[in-house]
C-alpha cells in the first residue's frame, strides 16, 4: 500500500516535471524589456477620440496614423496631462499618478505565448471600489475585424456609455461594434482564477479559447505578472494593449496603454523571444 | 426761413473768399484735417485695446478670465497676444469694415443679450461660430501676424503637433481648423466640419 502510494507520488511529480519541461516558462532574465507607459484617460472613449472637435489627431487617425505614432516619444507620452485631469475628461477625480511604465516581456515556443508584465503600482486611486482586489492587470488582443484594431489598441471596446462613464448603465460593459477582443487578467486577490475571457457584443469574463494561466507576485510595491496563453501563431504582428487597476480601483479607473503590436516571429513594437 | 439760412451757407461756401488768403485757407484746412483725422484714429485705437474690450463685465468676466489661464496671455518669453491682436484686423481698410461689424455687439450690449453669465453660455456657440467662420474666411490672418508654416520648425514641436501640421500644410489647412478653443473655453455641442 506504502510503495504504491509512494509510485503514484513519484508518477505524479514526473508527469508534473514533464508537463512543466513541455511548456518550459523563459528565462526572463535573458528576454528584453520594452517599457509601455499606462495612464489614467480621464473620460475620452472612442466616441472622442474620433471626433475632431474633441481630438484634432482623428485628422491623422483617419490616413492610418496609429495612437502611438503621435503620442509616443522619447520614452514617455506626450499628453497634455492637466488636460486630462482636468473637470472636463475627469469630473470625478484625478488618481496622484496620471502615467507610469511597465515594463513588457514576452517570448513564445510552438504552443504557448508567455507574457510578462513588470509595474510599481501607485497608490492614491480616485476610486477604490474594488475591496478584494489591490490590483489587477489585463491584456486585450484585438482581432483582425476591430476597426482601426493595430491603430488604437483597446479603444474600440471603451464607450461614452459603459459602466462607471458619467451617467451610463451600470450593468453596460465594454464592447465593441465589429469584430472581438481575446481580453486575459490576472487578479491580486488570494486564491483568484486568471481570466480567459473575451469581447464583442458584451464583455465576458469566461469561456475564452486561450488557456490563460496567470500568475503574479509582489515586492514591496512592485509587481510582476505573468501570463501564458495558447500561441496565436508564428509570423502574426497581433495588435494589444494593457491596462492596469491600481489601488483597488475598478472600471474606468484604470490606467490603461496605447495600442501596440506584439511580433510573434514578426516584427512588432514588442517582439517575443523565441524559446 | 430755414430753408433760406441753408441757401445762404451754401452760397456762402461756393463763394470764393475776399479776407482769406489762399495759404491761410490751405493751411487752416490742413490743420483742421490733421486733427480730425488724428482724433479720429486716437478715438479708434483706443477702442483697440485690451483694456476697452474688458471694461465690459461681459467681456471681463468670461472670455478674458478663460483666456488669462492660456499661452496666448502668459507664457516663457512674455509675448502677449490680447484681444485685438487675435480678433481685430491689423491693416486699416478691413480693421474699419470689422469695427462697423462691432457696432451689432454695441447693441447687443444695450439689449444685455449676454449680460449674465447664463445668457452668455448660452451664446457662447454661436458667438465663437461667427469668429472662427471669420478667421476661415481670413485664412487664419490674425493668427498668421505672428504664425507661420514657413517659420516653424516640426522638429522643435511635440510628435503630436509636427505630424498634424505636415498634414495641414499638405492639404492647405489654415490654423483655425484645429487650433479652436485654445484661448477660451470651447463651445458645447460643436458641429463637426463639413468637410471631413
Amino acid at each position: 500500500m506504502k510503495k504504491t502510494l509512494i509510485s503514484v507520488a513519484l508518477t505524479g511529480l514526473v508527469l508534473g516535471l514533464a508537463a512543466q519541461a513541455a511548456n518550459a516558462a523563459p528565462d526572463w532574465s535573458k528576454v528584453a524589456k520594452r517599457d509601455i507607459n499606462v495612464f489614467h484617460t480621464g473620460v475620452a472613449p472612442i466616441e472622442w477620440i474620433t471626433k475632431k472637435s474633441d481630438h484634432s489627431g482623428t485628422v491623422g487617425m483617419r490616413k492610418g496614423e496609429t495612437c502611438i505614432g503621435c503620442h509616443e516619444e522619447k520614452g514617455t507620452l506626450n499628453f497634455d496631462f492637466k488636460r486630462l485631469a482636468g473637470k472636463d475628461l475627469e469630473p470625478k477625480a484625478p488618481p496622484k499618478t496620471m502615467m507610469y511604465p511597465v515594463a513588457v516581456q514576452a517570448a513564445y515556443d510552438k504552443d504557448n505565448l508567455y507574457l510578462r508584465l513588470s509595474f510599481k503600482a501607485p497608490a492614491g486611486g480616485a476610486d477604490a471600489s474594488d475591496k478584494d482586489n489591490e490590483v489587477k492587470a489585463a491584456v486585450m488582443f484585438a482581432d483582425a475585424k476591430v476597426p482601426q484594431g493595430a491603430q488604437v489598441g483597446c479603444w474600440a471596446t471603451c464607450h461614452a456609455d459603459a459602466r462607471t462613464m458619467p451617467g451610463a448603465d451600470d450593468k453596460k460593459t465594454k464592447y465593441t461594434k465589429e469584430g472581438a477582443y481575446e481580453l486575459m487578467q490576472w487578479k491580486s486577490a488570494k486564491g483568484a482564477k486568471a481570466v480567459d475571457g473575451s469581447v464583442s457584443d458584451t464583455r465576458k469574463m469566461e469561456g475564452g479559447t486561450a488557456g490563460v494561466k496567470a500568475e503574479g507576485a509582489k515586492s514591496g510595491d512592485a509587481y510582476t505578472v505573468t501570463f501564458t496563453r495558447k500561441n496565436p501563431g508564428e509570423g502574426k504582428a497581433v495588435p494589444f494593449g494593457i491596462a492596469i487597476h491600481a489601488d483597488h480601483a475598478t472600471g474606468r479607473f484604470h490606467h490603461v496603454s496605447l495600442g501596440y503590436t506584439l511580433g510573434i516571429g514578426a516584427e512588432g513594437d514588442v517582439k517575443a523571444a523565441k524559446q | 426761413m430755414a430753408k433760406d439760412g441753408l441757401s445762404a451757407l451754401w452760397g456762402a461756401l461756393k463763394r470764393p473768399s475776399t479776407k482769406y488768403s489762399l495759404l491761410t485757407l490751405l493751411l487752416g484746412g490742413f490743420a483742421a484735417g490733421v486733427f480730425f483725422w488724428g482724433s479720429f484714429n486716437t478715438a479708434l485705437e483706443a477702442t483697440n485695446t485690451m483694456d476697452f474690450c474688458i471694461s465690459c463685465h461681459e467681456m471681463h468676466d468670461n472670455v478674458y478670465q478663460e483666456y488669462k489661464k492660456t499661452i496666448h496671455y502668459s507664457n516663457r518669453t512674455g509675448v502677449r497676444a490680447t484681444c485685438p491682436d487675435c480678433h481685430v484686423p491689423k491693416d486699416w481698410t478691413h480693421k474699419m469694415m470689422r469695427k462697423v461689424q462691432a457696432s451689432a455687439e454695441v447693441w447687443g450690449k444695450i439689449t444685455g443679450s449676454i449680460s449674465t453669465p447664463e445668457k452668455f453660455e448660452a451664446k457662447r456657440l454661436e458667438l465663437a461660430e461667427h469668429e472662427w467662420a471669420r478667421m476661415k474666411a481670413t485664412d487664419s490672418r490674425e493668427c498668421r501676424n505672428c504664425h507661420s508654416f514657413e517659420g516653424m520648425d516640426t522638429d522643435k514641436q511635440k510628435l503630436r503637433g509636427a505630424k498634424m501640421h505636415k498634414i495641414a500644410q499638405d492639404e492647405k489647412k489654415t490654423c483655425i481648423d484645429c487650433h479652436k478653443g485654445i484661448a477660451h473655453k470651447k463651445p458645447k455641442g460643436m458641429k463637426e466640419d463639413d468637410d471631413e
